[in-house]
């Protein structure tokens, strides 16, 4: 065998992907040459310093980035989805929803019409006014999600859930139906909506509690990882039990058990 | 539960089942995220550019056609993105200018890896071509197979043996001549 042709093989002499009749032609080229001695030495060097390599590890951002990404494209598609139901459309007014969402927009405009008209205010009335107004926005709010979680459409529950990340401080009621919801409402996505809308709370000890429950609850993957990454990027030690036995649950998903895992490293 | 197969979650995503995305998600981030980081040497740039994947992934999830496997797609995507982001790298000209250091936390804690031979390897990687630092990188880091390769580039099997060794042969230079 001559110089070019070795050369031409020595990756495959190195993956060991040659049959034994070329490997020992190379082996005897390689006894009388020391050129290609050197380049075989020297290309075992570099793959072996790549092979080496380790896998480099992403940054955790890179995860719950995907699942908000991944949350906001569910929420687009499903109110695509909710637009071809309703090709025949039913006039917006009558649409319950959209009835509560004017009443608010009407109390908002009316209020700062009030607040207008109200010339010779001074700033410590003001404050109380825009408090009251806060307050009372906060509770149509509450209204409209009480009203539209019973809706069959899920883009309308999930639209409900969202009215909870607007306020402050929500009641202990409030609180109550989402875990409600994120325990018992049949659509996944609208219980991916309520774990988001209640770890915004979570520093709340009865909203973390729930969490942690929930876990224990949950048999939809995308669910059991949500859930996980909330309470692990918390660091909540009392989630240790439940993501355990995710765990040592045989039917858990493998991808799910990998999250699971990887946040036992956070909470141990 | 039996484990569904990367085609049959990707065929339920195109259904509509966007939940199903963060198995993929799962499965693949961190090999994309390494082939992108093998390929940049930059952290922030891999870790948008897998973001991106899995967005075009979803966006685009009725062009998966099931006759690719699905792996083989999400390297067809991941080279796109890498040829957009070199295109736009090279119109701000800091493409041959990125020599800033980086630290590097490896993914497990099994012994490390030197960070001279690192950055001799990584030195001797910038001067290839885009295609050779694909073909080393998918072949050598990823561990695939030439077929596999194939698929992903259209390249017959032969073509990427012997761009294969013509990387390796450039890069041997690059890499002894920096001693």
């Amino acid at each position: 065998m001559k110089c070019d042709e070795v050369e031409l093989k020595m990756i495959d002499y190195l993956d060991n992907n040659l049959d034994s009749g070329v490997r020992r032609e190379i082996e005897k080229h390689l006894e009388t040459c020391e050129s290609c001695l050197d380049e075989l030495k020297e290309s075992q060097q570099i793959l072996n310093s790549i092979s080496k390599d380790e896998m480099v590890k992403p940054d955790d951002s890179l995860r719950i980035n995907f699942y908000h990404m991944l949350h906001s494209e569910i929420n687009k598609s499903e109110k695509k989805s909710k637009v071809q139901e309703h090709k025949p459309a039913t006039p917006w007014y009558n649409n319950s929803s959209y009835r509560v969402a004017a009443g608010i927009a009407l109390l908002i405009c009316g209020t700062f019409i009030g607040l207008l008209l109200h010339s010779g205010f001074n700033a410590s009335l003001a404050s109380d006014e825009l408090k009251q107004l806060h307050s009372e926005v906060s509770d149509l709010k509450k209204t409209a999600m009480f009203t539209m979680l019973k809706e069959e459409s899920s883009s309308e529950r999930i639209q409900a859930v969202r009215y909870v990340e607007d306020i402050d401080q929500p009641d202990q009621n409030v609180i109550e139906v989402l875990v409600r919801t994120l325990n018992t409402d049949r659509n996944v996505n609208v219980r991916m909506a309520a774990a988001y809308a209640l770890s915004k709370f979570a520093d709340q000890r009865m909203v973390c509690d729930s969490l942690v429950k929930s876990l224990s609850l949950q048999s939809d993957p995308i669910l059991q990882v949500t859930l996980i990454n909330i309470l692990a990027e918390r660091k909540e030690k009392s989630a240790l039990k439940p993501i355990q036995e995710i765990i040592a649950n045989r039917s858990t998903l493998k991808e799910v058990r990998a999250v699971a895992q990887n946040s036992l490293r956070v909470l141990i | 539960m039996a484990e569904s197969t990367d085609e049959i979650v990707m065929e339920n995503v195109k259904k509509g089942n966007l939940t199903e995305m963060s198995v993929l998600f799962e499965r693949y981030h961190l090999r994309v995220y390494n082939f992108f980081f093998r390929l940049t040497f930059d952290m922030d740039v891999s870790q948008d550019l897998t973001q991106n994947l899995f967005y075009r992934m979803i966006k685009y999830k009725n062009s998966y056609k099931s006759e690719y496997s699905v792996k083989s797609w999400i390297f067809q995507i991941a080279r796109n993105l890498h040829a957009d982001y070199c295109k736009k790298e090279k119109r701000s000209g800091e493409l041959f200018l990125k020599t800033e250091k980086y630290t590097v936390e490896p993914a497990d804690d099994t012994e490390g890896f030197h960070e001279d031979e690192y950055e001799r390897l990584e030195r001797a990687m910038s001067d290839l071509s885009v295609e050779q630092k694909e073909i080393i990188v998918l072949s050598r880091f990823q561990g695939m197979k030439y077929e596999e390769i194939s698929e992903i580039t259209h390249q017959s099997v032969g073509a990427i043996k012997v761009a294969m060794y013509r990387a390796i042969r450039q890069l041997r230079g690059i890499y002894f001549k920096q001693i």
